[in-house]
């Protein structure tokens, strides 16, 4: 029994009645924990970043009454081993990763939820796998087409002019004209003089654009996590995500009878609504919601119930 | 009586003490009227567009017993004549225009208030006659660059993309690669059945960009006013508002000793941010106010009070 919920509120807090360490090759190990009921039907939630590891409030979004929730760090990310490591570390490896965890927890098929670098990667997992997925839940589209990255790297500019110049004014002049190429050698850099500033500076980029006001705090501490995060999340971009341009979009006809649902805020500026539009007409037949006045995080009161609607919805689907 | 749509923050709704027709050349008549206090702090109202012309709301940004309130259609828009005309139309005579205005009105100098168009026209007057102006108040910076006017015909369909579909695709597709010299060609067609629903659409899609929340109702009706906004916005803009790229950016040391203010809202998608942050880097003595949760309108709760929070500042000024 499930207490009475309001809609739009998140589920209660819980915790896992099973977490284990997956090995899944190239000296990768991966973390992952299971919660909710043990007989309800699977669900797996798909972290972004990539790199940003799971949260224990990336749970709350499935009812644990109905569902068994399956999370996990992808490689190199939060407790998955070795932490920040860019070997054998790319789209192609994440998507098979998930089929060896699914078949590990002996899950036929289930609902995959992903939300920004998370949708990125549940588009690729559906159009590898689309036999494997119930539904497809997508929030805060990111395609990882060149015109995404050149947004994020440099379009931003015009939004955030303040968090920009912050951003490129970690760098050289001379590194600027190819910021991502000058942060990866920052970044890969073993001293952590050099290493450290450079993630947080990064990092907080990212996190300052992805918000619609100005949060409090600090947006990126200095640690391993914050290096860990800006390094996987350097290493896709200078990759291009490893997707063919467009590849994303044109992967939909395989997994265009799967249940899917977008949900995506005016106003994500990190990932710009461009890119769930061009999804959505890809796909006419996954339901799309836009919610005015939002934007990329997963915390705005829009887009939280959104999600919540979506995996209630598809909590009684088979 | 306040008007109760409106917010509160505005002064309330009044009407001018004396209204004209001035003619300034070229066969060009402009609509002015004054307000408040005949004995007051002069104050010119720039407005918007180009071509939008005067509103009654206007008024209500200036305090009616301490200013006397000079608003002004300009050349071909609002209650000017001959309306939606181009001819004799550039910056440089809307700037004389003012000076006429100012010199017919027996005012030596005065507050200058302008939002979009209106901020490029206010600091191209700045510029030609700091001696005249006593303080300026610019809001939704409008700067014409080249970067400006491809975002605005070209960039914004990253954030609006399905009003940018809507504005874009009104022209044929083999059209839709120079937009502006496109639709110019349809607004200035002789057959109001050519020139009225393209002038309805290029409105609809600025007034749909417009507000952080898109108002239900903003597409513009088929009326002489829609058309002189959109011809004459079209006009200025293929004649890159008759200033060389930057100018405006260049002649902040002629005004820089002016009191200003800046004010943007940081989701402008009509001008975006990178605007105001790159005149107030030019021009760091102007106070600059990022409106966190506002996009372009002056009428965006934040922006509104902080416009008229500044000319309450400026009124005791000498």
């Amino acid at each position: 029994m499930t207490e009475p919920k309001p809609p739009g509120e998140l589920y209660p807090a819980i915790e896992p009645y099973e977490t284990g360490m997956l090995p899944v090759g190239d000296g990768h190990t991966l973390y992952y924990e299971v919660s909710g009921n043990p007989k309800g039907k699977p669900a797996l939630f798909l972290h972004g970043g990539p790199g940003s590891g799971t949260q224990a409030l990336q749970r709350r979004f499935f009812d644990p009454a109905r569902y068994r929730i399956v999370l996990f760090d992808q490689r190199g990310a939060g407790q998955s081993t070795p932490s920040g490591s860019l070997e054998a570390n790319t789209t192609q490896h994440l998507v098979r990763d998930i089929e060896t965890l699914r078949c590990h927890l002996n899950i036929a098929r289930w609902l995959v939820l992903g939300g920004s670098r998370g949708s990125t990667l549940a588009l690729a997992y559906a159009g590898a796998y689309p036999e494997a997925c119930v539904a497809l839940v997508v929030r805060g589209i990111w395609l990882g087409r060149k015109r995404d990255i050149d947004w994020w790297i440099y379009g931003l500019n015009r939004i955030y002019p303040d968090y920009w110049e912050a951003f490129a004014g970690h760098l050289h002049p001379w590194e600027r004209g190819d910021i991502v190429e000058g942060y990866g050698r920052r970044l890969g850099d073993p001293d952590p003089k050099i290493h450290m500033p450079a993630a947080i500076a990064w990092r907080s980029f990212d996190q300052r654009c992805s918000a619609l006001l100005p949060k409090t705090g600090d947006p990126a501490p200095a640690g391993p996590r914050t290096l860990a995060v800006a390094r996987i999340e350097n290493h896709y971009v200078r990759h291009l995500a490893f997707l063919a341009d467009g590849e994303l979009l044109r992967g939909v006809g395989r997994f265009r009878k799967v249940p899917g649902v977008i949900i995506h805020g005016r106003y994500d500026m990190i990932a710009p609504i461009e890119g769930a539009f061009a999804l959505a007409r890809a796909w006419p037949e996954a339901t799309f919601t836009l919610i005015e006045g939002e934007s990329h995080d997963i915390g705005d009161p829009g887009i939280r119930r959104a999600l919540l609607d979506a995996t209630d919805r598809f909590a009684s689907l088979d | 009586m306040p008007d109760q749509a409106l917010p509160a923050d505005l002064y309330p709704a009044i009407e001018p003490y004396e209204t004209g027709m001035f003619p300034v050349g070229d066969g060009h008549q402009l609509y002015y009227e004054l307000c408040g206090n005949p004995k007051g702090k002069p104050v010119v109202f720039l407005h918007g567009g180009p071509g939008s012309g005067s509103s009654p709301d206007h008024r209500r940004f200036f305090d009616p017993k301490r200013y006397r309130i000079l608003v002004f259609d300009q050349r071909g828009c609002g209650r000017s004549s001959p309306t939606a005309s181009i001819e004799a139309n550039t910056t440089q005579h809307l700037i004389a225009d003012i000076e006429a205005l100012r010199r017919h009105i027996g005012v030596k100098r005065w507050v200058v208030f302008g939002g979009s168009w209106g901020s490029t026209l206010g600091l191209a007057y700045v510029a030609a006659h700091p001696e005249a102006c006593t303080a300026i108040v610019l809001r939704g910076i409008w700067l014409c660059r080249k970067s400006d006017l491809q975002w605005w015909l070209y960039g914004v369909r990253t954030i609006f993309t399905e009003f940018w579909d809507d504005f874009a695709n009104y022209l044929p597709e083999s059209q839709r690669g120079d937009i502006l010299e496109n639709y110019f060609t349809l607004l200035v067609h002789p057959d109001p059945a050519v020139h009225m629903p393209a002038a309805a659409n290029w409105k609809t899609y600025e007034s749909r960009i417009a507000s952080l929340i898109p108002k239900p109702g903003s597409e513009k009706s088929q009326s002489p006013r829609t058309l002189a906004m959109s011809r004459i916005e079209a006009h200025y803009m293929r004649n890159n508002v008759f200033l060389p790229e930057g100018a405006l950016l260049e002649a902040v040391p002629r005004f820089r000793h002016v009191p200003a203010a800046i004010i943007h809202g940081r989701y402008d998608v009509i001008c975006p941010a990178e605007g105001a942050i790159a005149l107030s880097r030019a021009w760091p003595e102007a106070a600059l106010t990022m409106v966190p949760d506002a996009g372009h309108s002056a009428m965006e709760p934040g922006i509104r009070t902080a416009l008229v929070a500044a000319t309450d500042r400026f009124c005791d000024l000498d």
